[in-house]
């Protein structure tokens, strides 16, 4: 029990300066391009939702934005880049699925899964908004009715 | 706890003088995963009396990571505890506490250096893979030094030699490992894909016996290759693993040395609304160790490789009871040598308006799988075998599966789900039946106003062997996007009469999850991502924190 104290204790004092932006390295898109994370929000607000194809909610999510996609587009230049965590056993799936679905975001893969260990090693459906590069909401898990205060979420922090 | 004073003193430190320099960063999280067991008397699945709880009755598994990067350089620490013994099912070599896995990364241009514990794989893994799962209680990461260096955009070659971590301990053997990969799409400017791979991995083990001609060193070769071309893709992988001893209970034969080979095939096409992807693979005498003597644990210790279950992960109880587990090991007894088989899935789209996908589009997704064992020739006095990578022995495991998702309004939608499995239970469980099975489960999700929802399956599986029909409900209701509650019971009707209730809820606010849950888990096999974890039938109160900076 001690030794729990103790870690909550290091957890607390570490709290101050978290992780703010995501690793700088480059993944893979659907077609084999090499993108550097860096560039995905350079002078704009996007979310990006770490996900895998064998976790439900993550599907539930990223489907129910689906619907509602293009309008979000126009309505508030919403932008969504889906980074899939799926491993080697999985990966391969990964384009298939994305493109049965019809989903218009930009899907990387991270089958390393490094950006998650970079962020802690978080459960999936993890779902962020970028703004500048930099990391200024942090949600994990899914429940319908989510992504209405995803979209709030969003309009406020790229308004301001 | 010397050492924790140290590190919060030393962190502190580092904490004072980055908050003036404003430099660097920390990143990190915390993960508990706490149960309390409880005596249950009606939990006769193995022993009639119940479930009888262990004398440690609260164990808990805990895991501290903590990262700081600065400049070019990363340090990671990752520090568990498992108090006062790792919860049922885990191996007991994670008993106690300490530094798990450690590492300083250094990153400049084409060159990133890291000494310490590491995570890669070559290739899909088939030659090697370290990776680390809590929930399976996997971490096979690799302590020593790995080098990777970008030549140019296209080609890249990385280098490590180590040994692998267990428990607390680490292999006696030392795994060494090359691999290079080739873009060459990039390289010759053309629109279709081609990547090219190539790598080689050695275990090596002081060997003390009689046997001159024995390998202390036995290596692996795999070549690969990836094509995409317009909507299609194929991509091969190839890998020979040079005779290594034939271990039986722990104890590695003398004079019994026997090569290994495999082969996977994926390919598949995509287009908007339609996706197909196969898999094929062929495994013989493919499983691959840092240490011999651990060939056939169950905790999967020492694994080099990775050799997953090419079926579909299913999402429901019913669904999850008769699950494939890989038949890598050779068990000449047993008439095992390895298994052949594949997996095809398809996703489609009907779009909105047309005839399948009516006001607001239907998604299909099918998946058919089957597994055989090789058409294998034993000599059960020498236990060797000769037979063909390309063969088929006795079928293993047979599946197919179909979701349909259908939205009916904005509020309600739902997902169907049909699954046949054909089950060997002698193979894949070393229980004596066979069993053919049929689960049908009817998933509903209601939307509420203000982010309130409420989700409700009935499921049943049919089945004509072992423990017979089985049935199961979930009711779960969201009370916002942050807190949700459910109540699940699985019922075994036909055999056991035994219902596998529970109740519980979780909270998510931000970095942060708390779950509580209490009630009785089936025992059997946990498989998370194609590999299978053994775990005891047991009742209890548990709790899972865990949250990220």
């Amino acid at each position: 029990m001690k030794k729990i104290l103790v870690i909550a204790l290091l957890f607390s004092c570490t709290l101050g300066i978290a992780q703010t932006s995501l690793p700088e390295i480059s993944l893979k898109d659907l077609s084999g391009k090499e993108i550097p994370l860096a560039t995905l929000s350079e002078d704009k607000t996007i979310v990006v939702s770490l996900w895998a194809t064998w976790c439900v909610p993550c599907i539930r999510e990223l489907d129910t934005i689906a619907e509602v996609y293009e309008d979000l587009q126009e309505e508030m230049n919403f932008e969504l880049v889906a980074i899939s965590v799926d491993d080697a056993r999985s990966t391969r799936r990964v384009k298939p699925a994305v493109m049965g679905k019809g989903w218009e975001y930009t899907v990387l893969l991270d089958p390393n899964n490094d950006v998650r260990r970079h962020l802690g090693n978080p459960n999936v459906p993890l779902t962020l908004i970028l703004k500048n590069g930099k990391i200024v909401f942090r949600h994990s898990s899914f429940t319908p009715g989510a992504e209405d205060q995803l979209f709030e979420e969003f309009k406020q922090i790229a308004g301001e | 706890m010397k050492k924790l004073i140290i590190a919060i003193a030393v962190i502190t430190a580092i904490q004072t003088s980055i908050a003036q320099e404003n430099k660097g960063t920390f990143s990190g999280g915390f993960e508990s995963n706490s149960q309390w067991y409880l005596d249950d008397s009606g939990l006769v699945e193995e022993n009639p009396n119940g479930f009888e709880a262990p004398q440690d009755q609260l164990r808990s598994n805990n895991y501290f990571t903590l990262r700081y990067s600065y400049d070019k350089f990363t340090a990671g620490v990752q520090y568990e505890l498992f108090a006062p013994n790792p919860l049922l099912g885990y191996f007991q070599g994670f008993q106690g506490n300490g530094i798990g896995t450690y590492y300083l990364n250094f990153k400049h241009e084409n060159l990133d250096i890291t000494g310490g514990h590491f995570y890669d794989q070559f290739g899909s893994g088939l030659i090697y893979r370290s990776w680390e799962d809590r929930q399976l209680g996997i971490d096979n990461s690799i302590r020593g030094v790995r080098i990777k260096y970008d030549f140019t955009d296209y080609l890249n070659a990385t280098a490590f030699s180590g040994n692998q971590r267990v428990g607390f301990e680490i292999s006696e053997g030392t795994v060494t490992g090359v691999n290079t990969e080739l873009d060459l799409s990039t390289a010759l400017d053309i629109e279709t894909g081609i990547q090219l791979g190539a790598s080689y991995v050695n275990r090596y083990q002081e060997y003390t016996g009689p046997n001159d001609n024995f390998p202390a060193a036995v290596g692996a070769y795999s070549l690969r290759g990836d094509v995409s071309f317009d909507k299609f893709f194929i991509g091969a992988e190839w890998v020979y693993k040079e005779p290594d001893a034939y271990v039986e209970s722990n104890t590695p034969s003398n004079t019994n040395l026997q090569d290994g080979r495999a082969i996977l095939i994926n390919t598949g096409y995509a287009t908007k609304g339609l996706g197909i992807n196969g898999t094929f693979r062929a495994i013989d005498n493919m499983t691959f160790y840092s240490e011999r003597e651990a060939a056939g644990n169950s905790f999967l210790l020492n694994t080099i490789n990775f050799i997953p279950g090419y079926t579909k992960q299913q999402d429901y109880a019913v669904t999850n009871i008769y699950v494939y587990n890989p038949q890598a090991a050779v068990i000449p007894v047993e008439g095992k040598a390895g298994e052949i088989g594949g997996q095809i899935d398809v996703y489609y789209t009907a779009k909105k308006e047309s005839l399948l996908g009516g006001k607001y589009g239907t998604k299909f997704e099918m998946n058919y799988a089957r597994w055989s064992g090789l058409d294998t020739t034993f000599d059960l006095s020498n236990n060797t075998y000769e037979n063909s990578l390309i063969s088929f022995g006795d079928k293993y495991f047979e599946e197919y599966s179909l979701a349909i998702k259908k939205r009916f309004s904005r509020r309600l939608s739902a997902i169907f789900t049909a699954v046949h499995t054909e089950y060997d239970g002698q193979v894949i469980e070393g229980k004596d039946f066979y069993l053919e099975g049929n689960a049908f489960v009817i998933d509903a999700l209601y939307k509420f106003n203000n982010g309130k929802s409420m989700r409700f399956d009935i499921q049943h599986l049919g089945a004509n062997a072992d423990r017979g029909n089985w049935a199961a409900s979930t009711l779960e209701y969201s009370f916002s996007p942050y807190l949700s509650v459910y109540a699940t019971d699985l019922y075994n009707y036909e055999k056991t009469d035994i219902h596998y209730f529970s109740a519980g809820g979780s909270y998510t606010k931000g970095r942060t999850r708390v779950a509580l849950n209490y009630g009785r888990q089936r025992g059997g096999l946990i498989c998370v991502g194609g590999v299978c974890r053994f775990v005891p039938p047991n009742s209890g109160l548990s709790m899972n924190i865990s949250t990220n900076f």
